[in-house]
């Protein structure tokens, strides 16, 4: 186990070291360049030059991106040219409320979702299934901005029950916190739940058909634990991987939902400097966006090795 | 109709030996049965109809007995098993009948006391140890549930109780076994473990739903010396449901034959197997592939498939594949006649076919001589094997802790095949032998070693692309239905080796398929079914049709006849044994069975652990001298009542094999292990006449002085 984890840990480095790389070519190829934005429109030429010379902006990319790089590896991820701020708290902020919206909202979705998924597959066929299937199909199928959209409509502006956007610290009180969190998080578990239903009903009809289950059930015990105890554990293996691609994904910023609600999270971070053309702020956001997709899918990982002891064997193993 | 009275099924000659249960006497009133079924009629229902499973079904098992319950796949039989343990699920339904457990007819019960009593008083074990036990959950939390259930005991007792349980099934370290999950363990520990959770609440009736049949016959050999030990000591009553006679034999005392979901015949099982009074349970007595049987005679079988029935029999069920039916039996259903002793048989023939033995096949035409010269063929073999060897698994890596040695499948193997030889293989599961037939046909690359196809390197032939040697060699996988893509027809998938051969004109390839399917004894119309319309024994045919299409003259049958019914395996060893005698073509035959070997194959490999450990024409290895693992394999062969002996049977330990050490692979298990040269030295091969060659440590002429396995063939000249 020890010496998988070593191993993924060897690769999410190897792959973030060549995120890094791509991130700085690609914010080098947009348009407009650092210099004569910090000097600002009315500059002239030799105040610009002074200023790249000054952030070394004139030396080979190779250095450039070495110099950047080390100061990452430090923590150092730069100033914001737009906010004029360093970046690394802003951008601490903005994960910490995607992780709000991630945690909470997959929370949800988990329960309910595998909820649905396992009654589905135990009524399998019958009216249950047939309305699982179809209420979370429309769930997938309508666009998660159309949901955002008719919810804030409902309960927002024409109920006025909830906030229609924001965010409210926890410091202000448990209530108004949460009240911003509703209509997010119930729009991302629109989106997400349909999947995650979905994949637990089929991986737990094969695990329904299996010899064990016929076993337990030869043993005389009850339905419930034939279903909770013998089958859920071993259904949920493809569960857990699709729920934490969705972490990740929530965490990366989720843009449209974010900008309807005016949540002001990685998403909104991200929108906001590339229309701002802060390509410090951009690499840093980006860079941070992949890490935390690594590491949602490293701790899938791990979590498989915890529900599947096989697995787990494998590591040590290995 | 009986002509001789019967013994008592207590006293059946077939559990003679040590654990069989003492005789009862023969005056004593009968018990009342344990578990009665009566008039049990099952139905699968579906959009396209119903079909049923079972036809009125009656048998009856007393307290202490175990009942055999045998047919095809396809019979009825487990879903009889199903019906009983109130587990039919997939539409089946039971429509009529009754089955009385200890006088209660169980099917008046509700569901919750019904399950109640599954696992309590009525215990299961099914036939796939590998499937059966939940990966995620420990051996021993699995033995516990139902004594925490049905017993009412608190984990902590329950814990102590598993410990028990496992030492009783013969496991050595029960707090380890307890202690661990499901893949730690072998197949036979496995096993073991489910026969513990069965046994926990002291049930009356076990279900036994072909419990050994996934188990390698050494393996299988001390599960149902556990099992008759097992009954015998816990007066338990049991339903033995089987497809292989053989093992019946050993642990029932009577038997029920089932066809198409109708009993055909029950009665004690030593008269039934020897004196098989329905033609159905004739057949597949006859079919079954014995070692002491002359090998130049085809072995019987039984033409035809299974019937599916959708309603009551009009007829008798086995009319339209019986020898013996006449227009009687195919308008009128046939009742059951019995006798006092509890014997029946379902066919109003029985008295009159009493000394009519099952038709046998036709003599077998003169086999073709090899192609070329006898000194051509041993001067110039059509394969070469050279000190192969191969390791999956291992990788270099930069990360010091993902590099790995891997596992050794094949630890230096070398032999030839001739032109027009069959050659078997014979092992258990990991021996390494399915591994030797995929190197040869250059599927795997040897990881050291040649493998040489008419004198030319095959491996270095395919890696440049070139598949002129490959044509010549095919393949016949075990599974039938997974080798044949189920979206293609018979003939598209026939017609795909013909086109990558550069034949170009359609309508010849269609000719040619036709006449491939004719060959294998299908009709040629037969190109135009899919897959799941054939029976198992049909695809098999086609599979082997497919690799006849590129007209090879090799062809590795990797167990090609395991999954098949006993008739159905005896049709198509003939069809096999047919072509080779034909076509002239060699086979490499790999299988577990050392039976189904002894009835094709001219010379004989035995492998353990990825090495020879023997080899020789087949008639020299039945003999002895015999390699130890030799030895016990063929003493692992379960016989008919009429071919038992009372020879001493070698019982192995289940211990798993661990090739690429430096000592002999077999040390472990070996029951005649010399000491720590078995384990530390290669072992010295011995070789004696016809190029019989042993590899162990044991010299030649002690391994000579054993007794004969199959006395009955010590004094014939080997063939």
């Amino acid at each position: 186990m020890l010496a998988y984890t070593l191993t993924r840990l060897v690769y999410l480095a190897l792959v973030l070291a060549v995120m890094s790389v791509l991130v700085f070519l690609v914010t080098q190829a947009m348009p407009g360049d650092v210099a004569s934005m910090i000097a600002g429109q009315f500059a002239s030429k030799e105040v610009v030059d002074a200023i790249a010379v000054k952030l070394g902006l004139d030396q080979p990319l190779i250095v450039q991106y070495g110099r950047w790089a080390a100061g990452i590896l430090r923590g150092d991820l730069g100033r914001s040219l737009v906010l004029e701020q360093p970046i690394a708290p802003i951008l601490m902020e903005a994960l910490g409320r995607s992780l709000v919206l991630a945690v909470v909202a997959l929370a949800v979705v988990a329960v309910v979702g595998i909820a649905l998924g396992v009654l589905a597959a135990v009524r399998r066929g019958k009216l249950t299934d047939q309305l699982v299937s179809g209420v979370s199909y429309l769930g997938i199928a309508v666009p998660d901005f159309f949901w955002a959209i008719v919810l804030v409509l409902v309960f927002g502006s024409y109920l006025k029950l909830l906030p229609t956007g924001g965010y409210a610290p926890i410091a202000d009180g448990f209530l108004p916190w949460a009240s911003h969190l509703v209509l997010p998080v119930v729009t991302l578990v629109l989106m997400l739940l349909a999947r995650i239903a979905r994949l637990t009903r089929s991986s737990m009809i094969d695990v329904l058909q299996t010899n064990y289950v016929k076993f337990a059930r030869a043993k005389g015990m009850p339905e419930s634990v034939v279903i909770l105890r013998h089958a859920l554990k071993n259904a949920l293996l493809p569960t857990i991987t699709v729920l934490a691609i969705d972490f990740g994904l929530i965490l990366g910023g989720v843009v449209v939902i974010e900008t309807i609600f005016s949540y002001p999270g990685m998403g909104r971070l991200l929108l906001f400097a590339i229309q701002r053309h802060d390509l410090p702020l951009i690499q840093a956001t980006i860079l941070i966006v992949s890490a935390a997709y690594c590491l949602a899918n490293l701790t899938a990982d791990l979590l498989y090795a915890f529900v599947n002891p096989k697995i787990r064997h494998g590591m040590r193993a290995s | 109709m009986m002509t001789a009275p019967q013994a008592r099924p207590a006293a059946s000659p077939a559990v003679a030996g040590a654990s069989a249960p003492e005789p009862a006497p023969l005056l004593a009133p009968l018990p009342a049965p344990l578990l009665d079924v009566r008039g049990l009629t099952i139905s699968y229902g579906n959009a396209r109809g119903t079909l049923r499973a079972a036809s009125d079904v009656g048998f009856a098992i007393r307290p202490g007995e175990v009942m055999g319950l045998v047919g095809e796949s396809g019979s009825g039989k487990s879903t009889i098993a199903m019906a009983i343990l109130d587990l039919l699920g997939g539409g089946g339904r039971v429509e009529s009948g009754e089955i009385l457990f200890d006088g209660t007819d169980l099917r008046k019960l509700p569901a919750s006391e019904r399950r109640a009593l599954r696992g309590d008083r009525i215990a299961a074990v099914f036939q796939d140890p590998f499937t059966s036990l939940n990966p995620a959950l420990t051996v021993g939390r699995q033995i516990a549930e139902p004594l925490i259930r049905h017993k009412g005991l608190s984990p902590r007792q329950a814990a102590v109780r598993v410990e028990e349980l496992l030492a009783e099934v013969g496991i050595r370290d029960p707090r380890r076994v307890a202690a661990a999950y499901p893949h730690e363990l072998s197949g036979g520990m496995q096993q073991r473990a489910l026969i513990a959770t069965a046994l926990g609440c002291e049930p009356k009736l076990l279900i036994l739903d072909e419990p050994t049949t996934a188990l390698d016959v050494t393996v299988e050999a001390r599960i149902i010396e556990l099992l008759a030990k097992l009954c015998d000591s816990h007066k338990l009553s049991a339903l033995f449901v089987s497809h292989n006679l053989g093992i019946v034999n050993r642990i029932c005392q009577t038997v029920t034959v089932l066809y198409g979901g109708v009993v055909v015949e029950t009665g004690a099982t030593g008269r039934v197997l020897s004196r098989p009074a329905h033609p159905y349970s004739k057949g597949l007595v006859a079919a079954l592939p014995r070692i002491t049987a002359d090998r130049r005679h085809r072995l019987p079988s039984i033409p035809g498939t299974v019937a599916k029935l959708s309603g009551p029999p009009a007829a008798c069920v086995f009319a339209p594949r019986c020898p013996f039916a006449d227009e009687t039996c195919r308008s009128r259903p046939q009742a059951m006649l019995t006798d006092g002793d509890g014997d029946g048989v379902r066919c109003w023939k029985a008295d009159a076919l009493s000394g009519t033995p099952w038709p046998d096949e036709a003599a077998a035409p003169p086999r073709r001589p090899p192609t070329g010269t006898a000194a051509e063929t041993r001067s110039a073999p059509l394969v070469e094997v050279d000190h192969l060897r191969k390791i999956y698994g291992a990788s270099r890596s930069i990360l010091p802790w993902l590099r790995r040695a891997g596992t050794v499948a094949v630890e230096d193997v070398s032999f030839t095949i001739g032109r027009g030889e069959v050659v078997g293989v014979v092992g258990e599961s990991g021996s390494g032998k399915s591994t030797i037939g995929r190197a040869l046909l250059a599927l795997t690359e040897p990881s050291a070693g040649t493998v040489l196809f008419d004198g030319a390197d095959l491996t270095q032939q395919v890696k440049r692309g070139d598949q002129t040697l490959r044509r010549r060699a095919q393949l016949v996988f075990q599974n039938s239905a997974a080798s044949l893509n189920p979206r293609k027809t018979v003939g598209a998938a026939m017609d795909r080796p013909l086109v990558l051969a550069g034949r170009e004109d359609a309508e010849e390839r269609r000719r040619t398929v036709a006449g491939l399917l004719t060959r294998v004894g299908l009709p040629a119309a037969y190109a135009d079914r899919y897959p799941h319309e054939l029976s198992g024994g049909e695809r098999q045919r086609v599979n082997i049709a497919r690799a006849l299409a590129t007209d090879p003259d090799f062809v590795v049958c990797d167990e090609a006849v395991s999954a098949l019914d006993v008739s159905v395996q005896a049709n198509i060893l003939n069809l096999l044994a047919e072509l080779r005698d034909e076509m002239g073509l060699s086979y490499l035959f790999i299988t577990h069975d050392i039976a189904v070997v002894s009835h094709i194959a001219d010379r004989v490999l035995v492998v353990y652990g990825g090495t020879i450990c023997e080899e020789g024409p087949i008639g020299r290895v039945l003999r002895p001298p015999y390699h130890p693992y030799t030895e016990a394999l063929l003493s692992a062969v379960p016989r008919l009542a009429e071919d038992r002996k009372e020879a001493p049977r070698i019982l192995l330990e289940d211990a798993a094999a661990a090739p690429g050490g430096r000592g002999c692979a077999f040390a472990a298990r070996c029951p005649r292990k010399l000491g720590t040269v078995c384990d530390e030295q290669a072992p010295p091969v011995h070789e004696t006449a016809d190029g019989h060659r042993i590899a162990c440590h044991i010299p030649l002429a002690t391994l000579a002085e054993r007794a004969a396995v199959f006395p009955e063939l010590a004094g014939d000249a080997p063939h």
